[in-house]
């Protein structure tokens, strides 16, 4: 099959014109370094099949980054049938000098001008005729984005692809000229392919062809010592840039026309800039921005209308709405009926705040009382109410709690409850019941229940990498922290982990530096991704309940102490074990442009299918193997929910257990404290496994409440209360609380535990190929293991008796100190 | 003068580039070469965007130390 290259500027769109030519969701942004390796697709609209090949990014084919490498190497070893280099027209001088490097190898090319609705948007012309001929290559308008121009030129490539192409190259009337043809001759004489490209790139003294044609380097040595140029010197390198670029300009620059003359013109990018990227604006503006998306993800007092603390609030509670009561002809409240006769609502809530009913249910305690039954009562609305509810009920639900609402209340809890009972009607033996309904049934909607926050947050970053937001943030940063040894650069990849580690990790390959890149790798994991999502909002949703925090802000603060940690590790790093200077930062800034809808919207459904294909496998094998191993002992003996205490599984966890007593939820947890260590250990697999095994668990453990004798008995009304099914994860985690007594200050450590201990496999096995080092590997996992450890015996001591601050205070003081008295070398022997 | 210092929103000319080699090609990649012409944006605490060809690119500050204009 033939196989046509995209190469490129970084962000010029190459990602983009690769998923609309073959149809796939690859992951693009608006920042320099988003595709880091090779990636193949099929065009099918030709006469014949063809690969399209996408490069990373390069500025030129000397390369600087390690994915610049693999872009090199592929078109000259892999010998594509047609490169297709784009350019953005936007910056085309730029751009240009690239192409004039490809144009010297021997191999087939087009050039695709894209971007040229910007262009064209500012009023710009450019003639592509006239560049066509003053370059000697084909060179065709496109616009990757609207899809516009795809078709020529493909058909442009098809044809050129069939008749080999000779380099050719602009830097005929430069003072170096002779001594390339020289040396060209000499490399054909070699047999030695692609002879004009190396011999110039052995003329500029590029590091990789100085290594590969050590026998050519005698004749350009001696070339040197006869050589002067006034402004160069012998700086052949330097020299040959420089005529490049007036090459380009002189020649290429031309076929632009500008409606605006004006040389230093602020564009709007600019203007944004001043604000987003200022000194001190910039960093409060980019905790704000995170702090938005959280709240537009998590909170349930949207933009706070509803005060900042109960004593505030104002709105009125469905259940307490006039509007579903009405008083009767003897004065006493009722409710409202439809037209259908139906109530609208079937309790009300009482002055004493007791649930009051006409119709008690089947659930909770009732008595008859005055106006009807009263009693305590779990909120159950009428179908029209509960749509209603999603939105707003006592207070004004953010976005993505609405959705979270519709997809959890309206679908997976009525969908799941519904197959639970078909299960149960279909009679079969306890034990498969049990397995198919507490065991995998529970399981998946717990995990399944996440998917909305999941999406929203997604969403939300999707935008901050499409607008170009994501490149300031870089910036900002980098001037922040490049004294402590972190460059802005490093902050990319680690962003990119909100989504998910494994892309993040292989995203590092940008990173210049070798150091640099092995400490970013070993944060990656805290910068907490999608699947650790749900242990977040599961245990922030069942603290709400029992301390009255809002969600927004726990999963905010969390978020920030992955931050945090990640930081402060990296500067630890940095001035022990990986120690170097701080590589250089620089980094193109692109303009800001509106996220583009289709983008989010491949973004999210290949998120989607990542996860709902994440669910039905890993995590369903998962949940199967947990609900086993807890439903028999080591005699292989099946037991009941009531005596899963004896379980492989509990036996196991419990050998473990005293371990995390420090992080506050190993031995003074009792004898069902086991869970939080089973349910960390699951998270190795895959990290939604430590909420799928909490829907399991849970659902076993509200099944053991309901039996005789069991050493839950006392609190089975409280268990009877977590609507595991309803609320997923959320209540799954509140019947662990119940049943271990578990204290705030424990569950905020377990969710820190979970954020920074060591990653799910194929996290793991990512960080090893990237790290490509044995030793750094073993050391990465044992730092894993370390400082989720630490961090969360620190948030376990502080949470629980706040004066523990002041002695880590003094502990982190000394360790700093240590550090720089070993850095200045006080500790060395004088000799 | 390096950029650093040098005066806003003019148009000015690079005349010496003090870096090693491998950074010296990035930057020459990168439009930033000897003979080039380069505007400051914004310098903020040492750190500057500056406009070179159409592209808009961040320094930090050691580097914009190590390019000097006229």
């Amino acid at each position: 099959m033939n196989r046509f290259a995209l190469a490129g500027n970084p962000n010029c769109g190459k990602t983009t014109l690769f998923n609309s030519l073959t149809g796939s969701t690859a992951h693009v942004g608006n920042w320099p370094g988003v595709t880091v390796d090779k990636r193949d697709g099929v065009y099918k609209r030709l006469p014949e099949q063809v690969a399209i090949v996408d490069l990373p990014g390069i500025y030129s084919l000397s390369p600087y980054t390690p994915e610049e490498v693999i872009a090199r190497n592929y078109i000259l070893d892999e010998k594509p049938d047609c490169v297709i280099n784009i350019v953005d027209a936007t910056n085309l001088e730029r751009n240009l000098y690239l192409t004039t490097q490809i144009m010297e190898i021997d191999v087939p090319m087009v050039v695709a001008l894209n971007m040229m609705d910007a262009v064209e948007k500012v009023g710009d012309k450019i003639d592509e005729k006239e560049l066509e001929k003053r370059l000697g290559v084909p060179v065709v308008k496109i616009s990757a984005l609207k899809e516009t121009g795809l078709k020529e030129l493909m058909e442009k490539a098809y044809k050129v692809s069939k008749t080999p192409r000779e380099g050719i190259t602009v830097l005929g009337d430069t003072d170096v000229a002779h001594l390339i043809g020289d040396v060209k001759i000499a490399l054909k004489g070699q047999n030695v392919e692609n002879p004009l490209f190396h011999a110039i790139k052995l003329v500029e003294n590029d590091e990789i062809e100085v290594g590969m044609h050590k026998e050519t380097l005698p004749m350009i040595e001696e070339f040197k010592k006869t050589f002067k140029n006034d402004t160069f010197g012998a700086d052949f390198e330097a020299l040959v840039a420089d005529a490049r670029y007036k090459y380009i300009s002189k020649n290429f620059a031309p076929v632009i026309q500008r409606k605006n003359k004006e040389k230093v013109k602020m564009t709007a990018s600019d203007k944004a800039d001043k604000v987003l990227t200022h000194k001190i604006w910039g960093i409060p503006i980019f905790l704000v921005v995170l702090f938005l998306i959280f709240h537009l993800t998590f909170s349930e007092n949207f933009f706070y209308l509803n005060g900042f603390n109960d004593s505030q609030a104002w709105m009125p509670s469905l259940a307490e709405n006039e509007a579903f009561l009405e008083k009767d002809e003897n004065g006493n409240i009722v409710y409202k009926k439809d037209d259908d006769g139906n109530y609208i609502l079937d309790y009300y809530i009482d002055d004493e705040g007791k649930y009051v009913t006409t119709r008690p249910e089947e659930d909770g305690d009732w008595e008859q009382g005055e106006n009807g039954y009263w009693g305590q009562k779990i909120p159950v609305y009428t179908y029209g109410a509960r749509w209603l509810a999603t939105i707003y009920d006592g207070t004004l639900y953010s976005p993505g709690v609405v959705i979270n609402n519709i997809w959890n209340d309206m679908i997976v809890g009525d969908l799941f409850g519904l197959v639970k009972t078909g299960v149960e009607n279909i009679g079969m033996a306890d034990w498969a019941t049990g397995l198919i309904n507490d065991g995998i049934l529970e399981g998946l909607a717990a995990v399944l229940s996440f998917l909305p926050p999941i999406l929203v947050l997604f969403m939300f970053f999707s935008i901050l990498e499409d607008s170009g937001y994501m490149a300031r943030i870089a910036f900002i940063l980098d001037r922040m922290f490049r004294k402590f040894g972190l460059s802005g650069r490093a902050f990319l990849p680690m962003i990119m982990g909100f989504g998910c580690s494994v892309p993040a990790m292989i995203n590092t390959r940008t990173l210049a530096d070798e150091k640099e890149r092995t400490a970013t790798v070993r944060v990656i994991p805290f910068f907490s991704c999608g699947a650790k999502l749900p242990i977040l909002t599961a245990v922030a949703g069942a603290l709400v309940m029992g301390t009255g925090m809002s969600a927004d802000v726990i999963t905010y603060s969390m978020y920030l102490l992955g931050i945090i940690t990640a930081i402060v590790s990296v500067l630890l790093m940095r001035s022990t074990s990986l120690k170097g200077e701080t590589p250089p930062f620089i980094m193109e800034l692109p303009s800001y442009h509106m996220p583009q809808f289709k983008n989010l919207m491949a973004h999210l459904w290949d998120k989607t299918k990542h996860f709902v294909k994440k669910a039905f496998t890993i995590i369903l094998a998962s949940t199967i193997v947990i609900w086993v191993l807890t439903h028999f002992d080591f005699a292989w003996r099946l037991l009941g929910d009531e005596e899963i205490n004896n379980s492989i599984l509990a036996s196991v966890s419990k050998l473990v257990q005293p371990l995390f007593t420090p992080l506050g939820f190993g031995s003074q947890l009792g004898e069902y404290g086991w869970v939080f260590v089973l349910a960390a250990v699951s998270g190795l697999i895959a990290k939604e496994n430590v909420i799928a095994s909490f829907g399991t668990l849970g659902a076993c453990l509200l099944a053991a409440a309901g039996t005789e004798g069991s050493s839950l008995a006392g609190v089975a009304s409280d268990l009877a209360m977590c609507n595991v099914s309803a609320e997923a994860g959320i209540g799954a985690v509140k019947a662990m609380i119940i049943a271990t007594n578990i204290t705030p200050a424990a569950l905020i450590a377990f969710i820190a535990f979970n954020m920074t201990t060591i990653p799910c496999f194929a996290a793991v096995a990512t960080a090893k190929a990237e790290l490509q080092n044995n030793n750094r590997y073993k050391w990465t996992l044992l730092f894993w293991i370390a400082t989720s450890y630490v961090v969360a015996t620190l948030v376990y001591t502080i949470g629980s008796w706040w004066w523990t601050a002041f002695v880590w205070a003094v502990v982190a003081a000394a360790v700093v100190t240590v550090i720089v008295m070993i850095n200045k070398g006080m500790f060395k022997k004088k000799s | 003068m390096p950029i650093v210092l040098a005066p806003l929103n003019q148009n000015l000319r690079i005349v010496r580039i003090v870096a090693d080699e491998k950074l010296k090609k990035h930057l020459e990649s990168l439009g930033i070469t000897v003979n080039g012409e380069i505007t400051v944006l914004s310098a903020s605490g040492g750190s500057v965007v500056c406009k070179i060809k159409e592209g808009r690119i961040a320094l930090d500050k050691e580097l914009s130390t190590k390019i000097f204009v006229a």
